[in-house]
């Protein structure tokens, strides 16, 4: 890197800084909305209503809530109003409905604290009413529609989206650097005949890459951070460098730390193939 | 230096038989270059190989470094026999040979101190410990004042100098020089060639190819004449110049 880069190695850096942030700018996206979709999936499962179905009348909704208060899973509970249901059919049908025209729905809304996948929520909250003296059934977000499975399906494609994108980075990088052996045949071409193997020769060539790769994917990699931050403060009105600290996890800067890493390994098996080639060729005439 | 491992090989080099040649075929695709050469070189001797353009000179030179192998024949050089010898091996060989190419390559945006320096390099020295020889060398091939210029600034013949310092930079056992004259004035040929003869002296194996006959006479040498592929016995010749060689 004496005396800065030049030509065909200053074309190579800005190559793999290029394909660098673009790796990492789709893994840190990936990564956005990983987390959306698993808040999504907590809200979703953090939910579900309650038909009260004995005894009847505001006594059963009461005892229901008060059955509720001490039933496990539940962080809360309250009736669903008349004026809430109609909001909410409204929501759902896109028709304006009149709360006046809403029949009494029986209804609870529970907000639910996080529990382990075994769990029977809805098994317990049946017999904690069931011992309140409330016969009711608990109406959970269904699985398989409305949104259910959907998280976990959007979650796989933005991973394997991101992995199959920075692989497209990987094979761009690798490519470039291919022409960084062919501006150095010369050097092939000397070590060959200076009695240097092809191990020796092609790992001359592939440090020199990868030293590139790795400045290049560093750049990279902090370009792609920036335009993180400066998104994410786009996208969430109000917040602060200080607010983002605490959001932000350690394994969001996963596809940032990886960037040199990965452009520099690409980089260096590019040159060191094509490198090996060269010195094949030049080794071995006739 | 490695040794070689024993074999007849290894008896062939430790007797001081650099090169051994015995009814050798080579060429390139289809095309047989070299027909049924006999060649033996020895260290402290110098070889000149000459004949006319297209004669097989180049290919004779690039069977010697190893860069050719032979389709047929036996070709022990430097104790190995190349067709049996693995990569390494080869490469290890190589490292033994100083070669001076018809068009010398170099790392043309290096100093011609830096372009020299480099079998010493390879070899693991540093600059500190290969310093002052390379600037000895550059000097005695009348590099001197040129040593810190890139060799993509160097003449013809100040290439030519330079690839033959290089050449001599790791104290190789076998010298092979393609046409070292090509595109010099006859006096400076000449000094070209006495430059390498003088490697003789320390014990090395001197290989020069040149259409150029009158060489002969720059030094005390063996003379092979090739002619459409063919070797023909070599002829010992004594230096005409002899002041000039002592």
């Amino acid at each position: 890197m004496r005396g800065g880069l030049l030509g065909i190695e200053r074309a190579l850096f800005w190559t793999l800084a290029f394909a660098a942030f673009a790796a990492a700018a789709a893994g840190l996206a990936a990564r956005a909305v990983d987390r959306v979709a698993v808040g999504y999936e907590q809200e979703r499962n953090a939910y579900a209503i309650v038909r009260v179905l004995a005894p009847d009348g505001p006594a059963g909704i009461a005892a229901a809530q008060t059955a509720l208060t001490s039933a496990p899973h539940v962080t809360s509970a309250a009736p669903m109003t008349a004026g809430r249901a109609a909001a909410l059919l409204s929501e759902a049908s896109g028709e304006q409905i009149d709360p006046a025209n809403v029949p009494d729905l029986r209804l609870i809304e529970v907000e639910l604290a996080a529990a382990s996948p075994q769990a029977d929520i809805s098994g317990d909250i049946v017999a904690a009413l069931a011992a309140g003296g409330v016969t009711a059934e608990v109406i959970e977000a269904p699985d398989t529609s409305s949104g259910g499975g959907l998280a976990p399906r959007v979650r796989n494609f933005a991973f394997w989206g991101a992995i199959l994108f920075a692989g497209m980075m990987a094979v761009i990088a690798w490519l470039a650097a291919r022409g960084l052996a062919a501006r150095r045949r010369e050097m092939v071409t000397v070590m060959c005949d200076l009695g240097a193997t092809r191990g020796q020769t092609a790992g001359r060539i592939a440090d020199e890459a990868a030293v590139i790769g790795l400045y290049a994917g560093a750049v990279g990699g902090a370009l792609a951070a920036v335009a993180g931050v400066i998104v994410l403060m786009l996208a969430i009105p109000g917040t602060t460098l200080n607010a983002l600290t605490t959001m932000i996890l350690p394994i969001d800067l996963v596809p940032i730390v990886a960037a040199p890493l990965g452009t520099a390994i690409a980089a260096g098996a590019g040159a060191r193939a094509a490198a090996g080639h060269f010195h094949a060729l030049a080794a071995k005439l006739g | 230096m490695a040794r070689p491992r024993a074999s007849i090989e290894t008896d062939l080099f430790e007797r001081g038989v650099l090169v051994r040649l015995s009814n050798v075929d080579a060429g390139y695709g289809a095309s047989t270059v070299l027909m049924g050469v006999d060649f033996e070189a020895r260290g402290g001797e110098v070889n000149l190989i000459t004949g006319p353009a297209a004669a097989g000179k180049t290919t004779f030179t690039h069977l010697l470094r190893l860069a050719l192998p032979p389709r047929s024949g036996r070709s022990v050089i430097l104790g190995a026999d190349v067709a049996r010898a693995r990569a390494r091996e080869v490469a290890e060989v190589k490292r033994r040979i100083g070669y001076v190419a018809e068009n010398p390559v170099f790392i043309e945006q290096w100093s011609t101190f830096d372009n020299v320096a480099m079998p010493l390099r390879m070899l693991g020295q540093k600059p500190r410990e290969y310093s002052d020889d390379v600037r000895e060398l550059v000097d005695f091939v009348g590099l001197g004042g040129a040593a810190e210029l890139p060799v993509e600034k160097l003449s013809g013949a100040e290439r030519r100098r330079a690839a033959i310092a290089r050449a001599l930079a790791a104290k190789p056992n076998l010298i092979l020089a393609d046409d070292p004259t090509a595109g010099m004035s006859p006096a400076d040929g000449r000094r070209i060639v006495r430059l390498l003869s003088e490697m003789r002296r320390v014990g090395a194996g001197v290989v020069i190819a040149s259409q150029d006959d009158t060489l002969s006479d720059v030094a005390p040498m063996w003379v092979w004449r090739i002619d459409r592929g063919r070797l023909s016995a070599p002829e010992q010749t004594e230096a005409a110049d002899a002041e000039a060689y002592e």
